[in-house]
């Protein structure tokens, strides 16, 4: 059927209008898909990079996993190993004798000499065999047995109390008396060769004496201890009095001394000590009334220990000087003499291995003070380790008088060689 | 007469004052008195203790830590100390038992309760199979220089802690809360540290002395060599011929030394171009190592800097 041709106008003026009227209906309808589309693909592309992330991040996560047990398989094979050298220095404890035992130690001192006025010598100074150990959970004790070319004999054994109260600690035995600062000393741990003749002459050696002392730490800011003490005798070559005889309380021995220190920077030091040893009567032959003998000391040590080098560097300058009062039989009457003496040293490290230094010493004869041996000293000491030590040292003695011991006079020359086993310590008052 | 006597009674007076001024000033004493022997230890005791202690060391971190001088003036810190801490495996053996044998302080010695051994429970490194001083200035107990390894800081601030705690139980909630939290803080900064210190992995080290073997295990450095011969014991010639060598052939990167001398550092880094780096072995060295935190992190810091 043909539509009238008036219609078909008509029909395309509405198909046109009804496709003008509809198309932005169509074209937002459109619109609006794609904005859908695009979301979806915008959705997808998201969770496309959140997997793509979380792969990534499992990757790395697998890997630190990985390098973790790596780690961890490394760290018990260290551990396994710890265990096993553990084990064996356990094993290396144990197979000492008993854990029980004292600390054990032995110093050789060896000496040879060349002195102008008597010769050389082979001098066997000392072995000193040392023990200490803890007695109980209130004292300890220990011990130097000291063998020379004269013999064998205790040098020292000592207890010490650990718990008194009130800063007080006892010391009883045989022991070097707290008298100033090298007398105290064992002659193989001074810095140099010798011990000073005035240390010899007016304290009588070292201070060896049987008794009992007691020290008190003073509760103050800086270093401050007192010791006071009583002995038979002090002096290891004192001769002036037998230690094995019974006595009366007026021919001990009392001592007092007071120590301090002060540190005058973190590299600086200045320690100072007063001493008097007095005995209120002595029966020497020839003079039976006796009267007492006053023996003073007082020592001053500085210290230049640059702590960034403790090892490497260092100088110390001591002094002590003595005093000895004391009444002496003469020909005719019984006369107190007055002695002063005393020694000065200054020693330079120069590096871990090396030091060297200078001592000079003014030693009157007790009984005699005008009569007096001056003596100089320079001495190299190398320490091929902290156990074994070579000094060479030269000493020129000059007496003011007649007579002197052949050795203890003129050009002398020394090469000491000193070497320790085992455990050793003299403790705070040898340092 | 009559006014020396009045001055004499004055100066009886003043005296007598004093002296019991002094004698009572431990009483008034309000936090815990706390001597530490080395710099970190002290610092991990205040991270601890906080304001609950007074703590100092007796060392400054530059000493060489088996030359520390046996100073006197150490005694009157130890004698009013109520704890004493210590790094232990005898690195203290040359000079702080002496010190204890006049400090008159029962509390603070070895063994007893006021005695704090900061290695306990630490898995100890090269321990000597064969005690003999031909073997050098060994530590029969193994290498002390623990605390150069973090994780084992952890285990000195935790025995910081109990013997704090062991002391001192009234005060046991705030010592566990700031070790809880020091310990935190220490993780953080291990984990830190693990990730700064990857290019040390497999970096071949000399020291002069046995110090460094923690360090190296944590972070996985590889020891080449050392200065001295032995523990203690300088080099010999034939020994620095043989090193330079050594140091050439494995090609080294760098030499690590603390408190000894420079001489022959420098000597070798002359010979071999050897990175030359002086790390102490002790917090307090320097002032920007002045907490343990700070100077394992300046150690950590420094040596990846020289191998970079």
């Amino acid at each position: 059927m043909a539509l009238p041709r008036l219609w078909t106008p008509i029909l395309m003026a509405s198909a046109f209008g009804t496709f003008a009227i509809l198309s932005p209906a169509l074209c937002l309808a459109q619109n609006s898909e794609i904005e859908q589309l695009r979301s979806v693909v915008e959705g997808l592309q998201q969770q496309l990079q959140k997997t793509l992330q979380r792969i990534d991040q499992l990757e790395k996560e697998k890997t630190a996993t990985s390098e973790k047990i790596n780690q961890m398989e490394e760290e018990k094979t260290t551990t396994a190993s710890r265990i096993g050298q553990v084990e064996k220095s356990v094993q290396a404890v144990q197979s000492a004798p008993s854990a029980l035992n004292p600390a054990i130690g032995m110093v050789l001192d060896a000496n040879v000499s060349q002195r102008s006025k008597a010769g050389g010598n082979f001098d066997f100074r000392s072995a000193e065999i040392g023990l200490a150990a803890s007695v109980d959970p209130f004292a300890r004790m220990y011990g130097f047995i000291n063998g020379t070319s004269d013999g064998v004999e205790v040098d020292e054994a000592a207890a010490v109390t650990t718990s008194l109260p009130w800063n007080l600690t006892a010391k009883g035995g045989r022991f070097l008396a707290d008298f100033g600062r090298f007398p105290k000393v064992h002659e193989h741990e001074l810095p140099f060769v010798n011990q000073p003749l005035s240390i010899e002459r007016m304290v009588g050696g070292e201070t060896q004496a049987d008794g009992a002392e007691v020290n008190y730490l003073f509760p103050t800011p800086f270093f401050l201890r007192a010791t006071v003490g009583g002995y038979n005798k002090i002096g290891e070559e004192n001769d002036q009095v037998d230690n094995n005889k019974s006595r009366s309380w007026s021919r001990f021995t009392y001592l007092g001394r007071l120590n301090t220190y002060f540190d005058l920077s973190d590299n600086h030091s200045i320690e100072l000590g007063t001493s008097m040893a007095y005995t209120p009567s002595i029966r020497l032959a020839g003079n039976a009334d006796g009267g007492d003998r006053i023996l003073n000391g007082i020592d001053l040590t500085y210290r230049f220990q640059p702590l960034a080098s403790t090892v490497y560097q260092g100088l110390t300058i001591g002094s002590e000087f003595f005093h000895n009062s004391q009444v002496f039989a003469s020909d005719s009457s019984a006369k107190r003499q007055q002695a002063y003496g005393g020694y000065s040293y200054a020693e330079l490290k120069l590096n871990k291995n090396w030091s060297t230094g200078f001592q000079v010493d003014y030693a009157p004869i007790v009984d005699t003070p005008a009569q007096r041996t001056m003596s100089y000293s320079p001495f190299i000491t190398w320490n091929l380790s902290e156990f074994n030590r070579l000094r060479l040292q030269y000493s020129y003695l000059n007496n003011n008088f007649r007579g002197a011991d052949k050795e203890e006079n003129g050009n002398q020359v020394f090469l000491q060689w000193t070497t320790l086993i085992g455990a050793h310590t003299h403790g705070f008052l040898g340092r | 007469m009559k006014s020396l006597t009045k001055i004499n009674k004055c100066q009886l007076l003043i005296l007598v004052t004093a002296l019991a001024w002094i004698s009572s000033r431990s009483a008034f004493g309000q936090p815990i008195r706390v001597v530490a022997t080395f710099p970190d230890l002290a610092d991990i005791t205040r991270q601890i203790g906080k304001n609950l202690v007074s703590v100092e060391s007796l060392a400054t971190g530059v000493e060489d830590p088996h030359g520390v001088p046996m100073k006197p003036s150490f005694v009157p810190r130890l004698n009013r100390a109520n704890l004493l801490i210590v790094t232990g495996l005898d690195d203290e053996h040359s000079w702080l038992p002496a010190l204890l044998e006049v400090a008159s302080n029962p509390k603070i010695l070895a063994g007893q309760p006021g005695y704090i051994d900061c290695s306990v429970g630490v898995p100890v490194l090269e321990a000597p199979t064969r005690i003999d001083r031909a073997e050098g200035d060994l530590h029969p107990k193994g290498n002390p220089h623990y605390l150069l390894d973090p994780l084992y800081g952890k285990i000195a601030a935790q025995n910081i802690a109990t013997g704090l705690t062991r002391n001192f139980p009234q005060y046991e909630a705030d010592f566990d809360k700031n070790l809880k939290a020091y310990l935190a803080e220490l993780d953080s900064w291990i984990g830190r540290w693990e990730k700064v210190a990857a290019p040390l992995r497999g970096v071949k080290y000399v020291e002069y002395h046995p110090e460094w073997v923690y360090f190296a295990n944590r972070f996985r450095l590889q020891r080449v060599g050392s200065i001295e011969i032995k523990p203690g014991i300088e080099p010999t010639p034939n020994h620095l011929v043989q090193l330079v060598q050594q140091i050439k052939q494995e090609n080294a990167q760098v030499l690590i030394y603390g408190s000894q001398n420079p001489r022959i550092p420098q000597q070798l880094q002359g010979e071999t171009g050897i990175k030359v780096l002086r790390l102490y072995t002790s917090a307090g060295a320097r002032s920007e190592t002045d907490t343990y935190i700070k100077w394992i992190d300046y150690t950590v810091h420094s040596l990846v800097q020289a191998v970079s």
